[in-house]
């Protein structure tokens, strides 16, 4: 027996390289998301965390050679992994600069940039995921307790990171982390003499220091709102703030203006005004004092106050608060300000006293901090307006924003902010005109059918809308407009050089007297959308543009699959926009990954005998526990999004339950010796299946309960499917230990790799079908994971 | 008897080149104005640019010159390219339909707010007009204006400032061309064009240009219009 085996070092040490990878992941994740957008940061993660398959495919071709080492090399590789999530982002910094994602579309160049920078960030995850294989594999006998360890060590790292992004800037935490591992391999290292080991916990504590010291961040791509806003003259980051739910940046330049669509008629002074970013992209710039004039009164977004003074206003996604500052301006009496960013309230109060902070101090306006979504949904008032956040951007975003959730725009929403509204009521909502349309399009076709399941038998009665050069506002009313204000609206309008869109008794005329179209399209396209034309245009315009649910809140992806080859072949090179860079960037990353995978799988095949069923079970079992842990969590932690009010409480809560139940699911196998695996696998299909069934009736049952509550009874519904989930592997790899000892390190590998294509896939599959059928395809790879085991099934 | 001074072989290899330099720059620049030539045929013409002063200056003003140096090669590509910043020199294409727009020529008193690389400014410039050119960003603006006068076209004038006040002393303008496309419409800017005047924004993203906004201004009414340089899907719509 090795000196490291005394004890439970090598469980702690599990634990530990588990959390500070977990922790690593989460940084990363802003890192790039704040210096590039989102879906490239999961792009190049999910690449990165390709190490854990490498780590399987270099311990499956190496395992006798390795094992034979073990005691040298695990501390080795523990002060590689801390010098790696140390120094690797200093690193591309060194030697690339980073990369630029919006580059990629025109200079082939960085693309291979790109590459180096997945490839230099997978080298903390292989370091790590060799020490955690080599453990696994020397050990399945203990393999339940080893399991255990290491996913305890990933269920506290979720929090732990979570924890650390509120509190440090996220570029502060890889040294943290690179210290948990140096602790590690200290464990393995007492009272032991191994220079080499020793040099390297030097060498790792050093780049530790200097990096905690010294930061290394990656350059803003120039494209992001912060890195433009920050070249302008005179650009000063006046607050700036960690946050788990996004970091926030408030910048002011004397340049920096914003009064987006606002009417060419419009003479009075556009003044500076600070801005707030969250991730690196606008949220919005502070609102106007209250003793001036506000532009946002010329913007088509004034629409719901030329009809009248409202006395209570909701504000879904209060945001910078311009749009509360204009409701208190125009005479609400009492506004509530939902926002899902706490700390940006916070920043922007303490860094703008004279403008935010008034706001938030003014007894009239209600702040509330959670997911707008789930505030509508527990909401019992009734408003006179409610005010949606604005949809697109100026000229679009070139699809880039095409796999954000947007939940505010479902049509489960929608009704129930239409449910909202007093009897003379309005809802109101803004969306900047994109070419070809799509957003205009789908917000009218939500709201006509949102009226349609009210019972409102003429929409066009009760649904207006006013176009500007670039933006198109929509407000809809409990009651069918009057002609009075018909009357109003058509001031309103003429005052701003605005033209009417949708207006009872409405002449063609009207629609382009200040602001002319190129062609009729737009203006074709909504008035189809009332009649019975509409469901002949789903199906045959050449973006989707059906409402979307809640089940698939992605209101900003329009494209449809069937129409790619005819976009590429009309278009070529200048289809790109339409093609949405978020969406295809996604499924690329997953192309790339089931490449990346297979070959890391095969690999292996070199050296192990690959016979017959014996291979393909162990492909089939691993691969689907890999992949139906992910669909079930990542689904989770949608479902419990909306449930908890907060995407960060509810991922720290699903990942963390889930992982520290697994743990002590993996820890039964070892007491429970009689345990089968075919049986459990079944058993966790079956509670998936359960969940997938009774999950959305029992937390909309209970959605009124306070906070406390709520995070408690989802602990205890994840409870006894998250403690059965932890079973199968363990089990299946003791198992594989007793039969094919040499295939334990492939397994491991297998389990790995489908777990970050799983994960990539995900994405893609809850934007076709939906993160309910997700789960329910979750339980379906457990249940391969059966299916695999079932003619043995007298064996185990 | 003392030899005669003998150049080292590597003094002739130098001096072949110092000679033939000159030679293969020509040989480069005349393969770049054959591609510029084809560039206008096959990306602006064929596209429906016709005004001769706009098509004689794309032909004249030496793209590549205005790239950075990573990207010169594709300079006369059809496509915007990247001048750093978060600013694009233009798609060919759209820079040529920009100026089209404004009919510019001598005697034209002409605003640009974006100077980026100066190709567009040097592209009115050669039409013969006036030309006035705003860029925020300091450093684009230094080598904009160093560019420019390298290439005879010092007569554009311009300034390194907030391109949202205009040119206040040289208004009113005869158009407005805004290249650096912004949420809104500076008021500034509406002031400063003369009655009769158009000002041309384009709309999209970095790398793509959706559609173009052109305001027009008589009197006191303002009004915009969309021009689509690009044609979009045709929706089928149901009969």
């Amino acid at each position: 027996m090795s000196v490291t085996d005394r004890g439970y070092r090598r469980h702690l040490a599990l634990a530990l390289v588990s959390c500070s990878l977990l922790t690593f992941q989460l940084a990363l994740l802003q890192i790039i998301a704040t210096s590039q957008w989102h879906h490239f940061a999961a792009f190049v993660i999910s690449i990165a965390l390709l190490g854990f398959g490498v780590a399987g495919t270099l311990l499956a071709l190496a395992r006798d050679w390795m094992m034979a080492r073990q005691d040298q090399l695990l501390p080795l590789l523990l002060c590689a992994c801390a010098m790696a999530l140390a120094g690797a982002l200093w690193l591309i910094r060194a030697l690339f600069g980073g990369f630029d994602s919006l580059l990629l579309f025109v200079d082939p160049a960085e693309l291979l940039r790109l590459v180096a920078v997945a490839c230099l960030l997978l080298l903390p995850f292989l370091c790590g995921a060799l020490v955690i294989g080599l453990v696994f594999t020397a050990g399945t006998e203990k393999i339940g307790s080893y399991y255990f360890a290491n996913m305890l060590g990933s269920g506290i790292g979720c929090p732990l990171g979570l924890a650390g992004l509120s509190l440090l800037l996220p570029e502060q935490l890889p040294p943290l982390c690179a210290l948990l591992t140096l602790a590690a391999a200290g464990l393995l290292l007492a009272g032991e003499r191994r220079r080499a080991a020793h040099a390297g916990m030097l060498l790792g504590l050093a780049l530790a220091a200097i990096t905690l010291l010294q930061p290394a961040q990656l350059p803003l791509s120039q494209y992001k709102d912060l890195s433009r806003v920050l070249d302008l003259p005179g650009a000063t980051i006046i607050a700036q703030r960690a946050a788990a739910a996004g970091q926030v940046h408030v910048v002011a330049a004397p340049g920096l203006r914003s009064a987006a669509g606002i009417s060419l008629n419009w003479s009075g002074p556009l003044p500076s005004a600070a801005a707030a970013f969250v991730n690196g992209d606008m949220v919005g710039s502070l609102p106007p004092r209250p003793d001036s004039s506000n532009p946002r009164d010329a913007t088509t977004s004034a629409l719901p106050y030329a009809l009248g003074k409202p006395h209570a206003v909701l504000v879904l996604e209060a945001g910078t608060g311009d749009a509360v500052a204009q409701a208190r301006a125009q005479g609400a009496a009492t506004v509530v300000a939902v926002t899902s960013h706490g700390p940006l309230s916070e920043v922007l109060a303490a860094s703008a006293p004279e403008s935010f902070g008034r706001l938030l101090t003014d007894p009239g306006v209600d702040w509330q901090t959670s997911a707008p979504r789930t505030w509508l949904a527990r909401d019992r008032e009734s408003y006179d307006l409610v005010i949606l956040p604005e949809v697109g951007g100026f000229g679009g975003n070139a699809g880039l924003f095409a796999l954000h959730e947007q939940p505010l725009l479902t049509r489960e929403a929608l009704h129930e902010a239409w449910r909202k509204l007093t009897v003379k009521g309005l809802l109101a909502v803004t969306t900047w005109v994109d070419y070809p349309v799509r957003s205009p399009a789908r917000l009218l076709a939500s709201l006509v059918e949102m009226l349609d399941q009210a019972g409102v038998s003429d929409p066009a009665a009760h649904l207006v809308a006013v176009r500007s050069w670039g933006t198109i506002t929509f407000c809809v009313k409990r009651t069918p407009f009057t002609a009075e204000d018909v009357g109003r609206i058509r001031t309103f309008a003429t005052r701003w050089a605005f033209d009417p869109a949708l207006l009872p008794g409405l002449r063609a005329a009207e629609r382009q007297s200040y602001n002319r179209l190129q062609d009729d399209a737009l203006l074709t396209l909504l008035d189809a959308l009332f009649d019975e034309r509409r469901k002949a245009l789903y199906k045959d315009y050449p973006f989707n543009i059906r409402p979307v649910s809640d089940d698939r809140p992605f209101f900003a992806q329009f494209l449809r699959w069937d129409q790619l080859e005819t976009m590429i072949a009309l278009y070529g090179q200048r289809a790109l926009p339409f093609l949405e860079s978020g969406l295809l960037v996604a499924g690329l990353a997953a192309l790339v990954l089931v490449f990346l995978a297979a070959l890391l799988i095969l690999l292996p095949l070199v050296r192990l005998p690959f016979k017959g069923q014996r291979g393909w079970r162990t492909l089939l079992y691993f691969g689907g526990l890999g992949i139906g842990y992910m669909w079930t969590e990542l689904a989770l932690i949608h479902r419990f999004t909306f449930y908890l009010g907060q995407p960060v409480y509810s991922a720290a809560l699903v990942v963390g339950v889930m992982l520290t139940c697994s743990a002590i699911g993996s820890a039964l196998t070892g007491r429970l010796a009689k345990l089968r695996t075919g049986l459990w696998a079944t058993m966790v299909a079956a509670a998936l299946l359960l969940l997938a069934l009774l999950l959305g009736p029992l937390l909309q049952a209970t959605l009124q309960l306070p906070l406390p509550g709520r995070v408690a009874l989802a602990m205890l519904v994840l409870l006894p499917a998250a403690v059965m989930m932890g079973m199968p592997f363990p089990l299946g790899l003791r198992l594989l230990n007793r039969e094919h000892p040499a295939q334990v390190p492939w397994a491991w590998g297998i389990n790995g790799c489908c777990s970050v294509v799983g994960a990539a896939i995900a994405t893609l599959l809850a934007v076709e079908v939906g993160y309910s059928l997700l789960l329910v395809l979750g339980a379906g790879a457990y249940l391969v994971a059966v299916l695999s085991c079932t003619s043995r099934a007298a064996q185990l | 008897m003392r030899k005669p001074p003998v150049l080292p072989y590597r003094a002739y290899v130098l001096l072949l080149c110092l000679v033939l330099l000159p030679v293969c720059d020509a040989r480069a620049e005349s393969d770049r104005a054959t591609e510029r030539m084809a560039m206008v045929r096959e990306q602006i013409v064929s596209r429906g640019v016709k005004d001769p002063a706009t098509l004689a200056a794309m032909r004249a003003i030496p793209r590549h010159r205005f790239v950075p140096g990573s990207q010169a090669a594709s300079a006369y590509d059809d496509r915007p390219l990247p001048i750093g910043h978060g600013q694009t020199i233009s798609q060919p294409f759209i820079v040529a339909y920009m100026t089209e727009l404004i009919r510019p020529g001598p005697g034209r008193k002409i605003l640009e707010i974006g100077t980026g690389s100066g190709y567009q400014a040097a592209i009115l410039a050669a039409t013969g007009a006036e030309v006035y050119s705003i860029e925020i960003i300091t450093e684009l603006a230094t080598d904009a204006v160093a560019r420019l006068r390298e290439l005879g076209y010092g007569a554009v004038q311009t300034r390194a400032a907030d391109g949202y006040h205009g040119w206040a002393e040289q208004a009113p303008f005869d158009a407005i061309i805004v290249t650096a496309a912004s949420e809104f419409i500076p008021p500034p800017l509406i002031e400063q064009l003369k009655d009769g005047g158009v000002m041309v924004i384009p709309v999209g993203s970095p790398f793509f240009v959706q559609t173009l906004m052109l305001v027009q201004k008589r009197g006191n009414a303002v009004t915009s219009a969309n021009l689509m340089p690009v044609r979009f899907v045709p929706f089928r719509r149901a009969e």
